[in-house]
């Protein structure tokens, strides 16, 4: 190679990398196999009182995050908010999770993309059209490792204007899809009880018909050991899901609460929310 | 007769298998029994080790989370004061050939080295034998066996389970603690601990 070819090849190199330090952070690069942004829910409206914005995390194929109880490792994604004068955030709603690893070690998250939202309430009397709202999130994306990733992020909220529609229809899509994935309440007529026993507690759901199985992700870690297979046990009135103890769980545990996701007898999975003592 | 007797004694045979491996590492419990080969080829058995406390430390370098705590230097302070006062401090490496924090014996040594950490040895367990035996789940995981051979802690190193350096100073350290505590003939306020780290990396 020419010594001109070279150098030249060299500048450009120089040139390059300068170029991707100066791109901007909420640029996700390929590195951290996440790309995170924030988006709004296109139907809400300052007006109404509340208005949903939502943290949207795309990740690179056999990548995760995790859910609010991660399982055996990692850690859930982590946002400081920053709201207007005025406006106050709700809880992160979680769409339900996945059973991520094998053996041993047993996690709950999500692949590919999830939208976790969050609730802004405006006090009642503002005079805004719109809200601007930024989080500074932390999380951490594992496949065979593990990688901490870092965003800032902004979107405007509430508002109706300037978003070419191609836009508002993902966004509102994505909204929808995130909607459908929350656990929703038992079903009239289903009932919870937990018990425990030497090793374990036994989850048992009445009045459930057609179901042919069930996994249970508990909220709190520390409660159930993650790796355990859940043993499904269908009963006269409905089923049971025996559940181990967890090794860290020194005491008794005195209440059991999660998301159970029920397989019924035509194939199709449904999430509930459920708690109840363990007694 | 003769078929269902051996169907019959396999199935005993998996229940206590399944027992007492579920059972292993429990807090209050007999820390198992190992014998683990470390970095410098010298066999360790944790009932020699009996009459002292011992910390059991499983790492993997390439885990921020492992990495917020050697980074600072915090995970060698600990190994340092600790060593210091007479524990036994056994550092466990559980990643299989092929996966993040899998070493070699020369590796980890120059790595020791260079990194100024101090355990009494660091156990070579590639199989991933010992990190079952005690059902290590994450890089960090700590346990912590009294001079009698009970297992008297057993979880995170500490109470903030982030990769941030700066989480470091401000800490609970549940490893010096319930050491504080144990030597002092007190009751471990904290013995058994939710670990955070990242997954060990054990054989598929």
């Amino acid at each position: 190679m020419g010594f001109e070819r070279q150098f030249g090849l060299l500048v450009l190199a120089f040139i390059c990398t300068i170029c991707a330090l100066a791109l901007p952070a909420a640029a996700q690069a390929s590195e951290t196999h996440a790309k995170v942004e924030l988006i709004a829910d296109p139907e809400s409206r300052v007006s109404k009182g509340t208005v949903w914005v939502g943290l949207q995390f795309s990740l690179d194929p056999g990548w995760h995050i995790y859910w609010r109880n991660s399982g055996d490792s990692g850690e859930p994604p982590v946002v400081r908010w920053t709201l207007p004068a005025g406006a106050k955030a709700g809880p992160l709603e979680w769409p339900t999770p996945v059973r991520l690893g094998s053996g041993s070690i047993v996690d709950y998250g999500y692949e590919n993309e999830v939208l976790l939202m969050k609730p802004i309430e405006i006090e009642k009397g503002a005079s805004a059209s719109s809200l601007p709202i930024a989080g500074d999130v932390k999380y951490i994306v594992c496949r065979e490792i593990c990688i901490p990733g870092k965003a800032h992020v902004e979107v405007e909220a509430g508002t109706d204007n300037a978003l070419p529609p191609a836009k508002t229809a993902e966004w509102a899509a994505k909204f929808r899809k995130a909607r459908e994935e929350l656990p929703k309440r038992l079903p009239a007529g289903w009932s919870c009880s937990a018990r425990p026993w030497e090793t374990g507690i036994n989850l048992r759901v009445s009045g459930a018909s057609a179901v042919r199985n069930a996994i249970f992700f508990p909220d709190e870690p520390g409660v159930i050991e993650n790796s355990a297979s859940q043993k499904y046990v269908a009963s006269g009135s409905g089923f049971e899901l025996r559940l181990t103890k967890s090794q860290q769980l020194l005491h008794r545990a005195t209440k059991l609460q999660g998301v159970l996701v029920v397989e019924s007898l035509d194939g199709t999975r449904h999430s509930y929310r459920v708690a109840m003592p363990v007694h | 007769m003769k078929r269902l007797a051996m169907v019959l004694g396999l199935v005993l045979l998996s229940l206590g298998w399944g027992l007492t491996s579920a059972r292993a590492a429990r807090v209050g419990e007999r820390a198992p029994d190992f014998t683990a080969t470390d970095s410098n080829g010298k066999v360790h058995k944790l009932s020699e080790y009996a009459g002292k406390y011992v910390v059991l430390e499983w790492t993997n370098r390439g885990c921020p989370y492992t990495q917020k705590h050697y980074n600072s230097g915090n995970m060698q302070r600990l190994q340092k004061e600790w060593t210091g006062r007479g524990v036994i401090w056994l550092t466990v490496v559980s990643s299989a050939p092929g996966k993040q924090g899998y070493v070699t014996a020369t590796d980890e040594n120059s790595y020791v080295n260079e990194v100024k950490a101090a355990p009494t040895a660091v156990l070579l367990d590639p199989t991933g034998a010992l990190g079952h035996l005690y059902d290590a789940k994450t890089t960090p995981h700590m346990y912590i066996v009294n001079p009698q051979g009970t297992l008297i802690y057993n979880g995170a190193i500490d109470d903030r389970a982030t990769t941030d350096v700066a989480d470091v100073n401000g800490a609970k350290n549940y490893v010096s603690l319930a050491l504080e505590e144990a030597m002092a003939g007190k009751t471990i306020s904290a013995p058994a601990t939710r670990p955070y780290g990242c997954s060990v990396k054990y054989p598929n």
